[in-house]
């Protein structure tokens, strides 16, 4: 899997995640804890410079959306989203935010 | 021109300036019995060279825009201008970079508007030497003098004390201000040396971490743009627990109590020292949480910083995300007040009732005290509704309102275990002799 769609996966799960205005450390760490059981490749190098760019980025989730074709994957980002955003709870922001990316994508919450 | 400036405020400032130059020892002198008093803050950082002073004696020398460099303490170039303005007709600065000259330059509002021009006055080398109050001189590696004279920060009023006890009063203000402000940098690894008149000042940790009955609570790291707020929950040692001399530095009992709520540091330097900013309440319980919030310089946008650094304004997405780590402190602030309420009342002489109906709160003598009973079975009737009657008065007349007045403000100093005797045996000698 390549760097840049991991990247985009982890700027969707930020970006919900940030949706209470900050990225807490467990959700921060949930998030790292996943991407790294399932691809560790994506080191956490790769995962603190995707991190700094979306805070120094103003993209909205719709381009961040834009960035993943593969159905799989696409699937796969909204669990990292769902999991690492529930890790303190879940807000009701970030769970608009979440709904909002299934819409878009046209998936089925299965939650 | 105060711009909301306090001396205090004004002379952190300059220091920020100080510290952002990597000063390892920053000395603040202001001498008393001087006909034109003037204060004077001294560091051992970089210093500047020539252009570099006329380049920052400049105001608004700095983007507010652009981003700080970690630990830069400074915000929209213009802090050593307009902090000295506010205190002082004439700024002074004198410096010196390594392997360069010293160099000098003022500002002069009288001669400002005097002239009408905004002319930066800079000093001959030759002249440096004779600057009044200069304490810089070229055998030092770097650093840089900031003088203030021609003082407006003094009161001249005509109710004013006079000029020394005036300028006495503003340094021992001073003085628990930095101590209070740049406490983090007067200790552990960013240790420098602070002096004011000579006197090292020491540090005033707001969470007393020392003290015996410190709790530490939850911590916390959020990520955001630039890098991390980090926050901590504290609860400080119960009033009884506290060092005296500390309590004292803090305000006492009163000055805990109102200063409960939020710390904020930015670059470790303490900007915002209480209040809940709205998230939550002020209340006698809740007087001893203590909520450390860090952020750094590059969130001053978003969080609205202003030229004195000294307050700002919490973006409202993170004010949602703090306010979750504010109930833990102030529910364990209170539980050290309650624990120590019901060791103090739950005693064989006094009552508490609280009817839950009326939510009424009395505070009753227990008429199940066995000395009572004891002394009731030796009294007639008639004795023993006198002393009903007495022990009733003596309740309904308890002071509560002036032990709770001093209990918040000097708790400390109450010590009902040496209440005097001698009043109530000489009233028993008077009943036998009689």
């Amino acid at each position: 899997m390549s760097i840049n769609t991991l990247s985009a996966c982890t700027w969707i799960a930020a970006c919900i995640c940030a949706k209470d205005g900050v990225i807490s450390e467990v959700e921060e760490q949930t998030m790292f804890r996943i991407l790294d059981e399932r691809f560790p490749d994506f080191n956490a190098e790769y995962f603190e410079s995707a991190l700094t760019e979306y805070f120094n980025s103003n993209r909205q989730i719709e381009d961040y959306l834009a960035l993943v074709d593969d159905k799989v994957l696409r699937r796969f980002a909204l669990d990292l989203a769902e999991l690492s955003a529930s890790a303190d709870g879940l807000d009701v922001r970030e769970n608009i935010a979440l709904e909002k990316a299934y819409l878009i994508w046209g998936i089925k919450n299965n939650a | 021109m105060r711009i909301g400036y306090t001396v205090n405020s004004a002379v952190a400032d300059v220091i920020d300036n100080s510290i952002a130059a990597g000063a390892q020892n920053i000395e603040i002198y202001a001498p008393p019995g001087m006909d034109d008093p003037r204060i004077s803050i001294l560091d051992d950082g970089w210093g500047m060279d020539l252009n570099e002073l006329i380049q920052n004696m400049r105001i608004g020398c700095k983007d507010p825009s652009l981003e700080r460099e970690k630990g830069d303490l400074g915000r929209f170039g213009s802090g050593m201008k307009t902090a000295s303005f506010s205190q002082a007709r004439q700024l002074t600065v004198i410096s010196k970079k390594k392997n360069h000259p010293l160099v000098a330059a003022r500002w002069d509002i009288d001669k400002i508007e005097e002239t009408n021009t905004w002319c930066l006055e800079v000093f001959e080398s030759h002249e440096i030497p004779d600057i009044s109050g200069i304490r810089l001189d070229s055998s030092v590696g770097s650093g840089t003098q900031i003088l203030w004279s021609k003082l407006t920060c003094l009161d001249t009023g005509s109710h004013a004390l006079d000029q020394d006890a005036e300028l006495a009063l503003r340094l021992s203000e001073l003085r628990s201000y930095l101590a209070l402000h740049f406490h983090r940098f007067m200790s552990g690894k960013n240790k420098r040396v602070f002096r004011l008149n000579n006197m090292i000042i020491e540090p005033i940790d707001p969470f007393m971490t020392g003290a015996a009955g410190y709790q530490e609570g939850r911590s916390e790291k959020l990520r955001c743009k630039g890098g991390h707020i980090v926050i901590k929950t504290h609860v400080l040692p119960h009033f009884k627990n506290m060092d005296a001399e500390l309590l004292d530095d803090l305000g006492g009992a009163d000055g805990i109590t109102q200063k409960q709520g939020l710390y904020i540091y930015r670059e470790e330097r303490l900007i915002s020292a209480g209040g809940w900013l709205g998230m939550a309440r002020n209340s006698q319980l809740g007087a001893l949480a203590r909520v450390q919030v860090d952020i750094p310089s590059s969130l001053d946008n978003s969080w609205s910083t202003d030229v004195k650094k000294a307050s700002l304004q919490m973006p409202p997405r993170v004010k949602r995300g703090l306010r979750k780590f504010l109930a833990d402190p102030i529910k364990r602030s209170k539980t050290v007040h309650t624990y120590r309420g019901k060791v103090d009342t739950a005693n064989k002489f006094w009552k508490i009732c609280e009817n839950e109906n009326t939510k009424v709160i009395t505070y009753q003598i227990d008429p199940g005290n066995q000395l009572l009973g004891s002394l009731m079975q030796k009294c007639d009737k008639d004795e023993r509704l006198i002393l009903i009657s007495y022990l009733k008065e003596l309740a309904q007349k308890l002071p509560i309102n002036h032990i709770y007045e001093k209990m918040s403000e000097r708790p400390k100093d109450i010590n009902q275990g040496e209440a005097e005797m001698e009043a109530l045996e000489a009233l028993l000698d008077r009943v036998f002799k009689g």
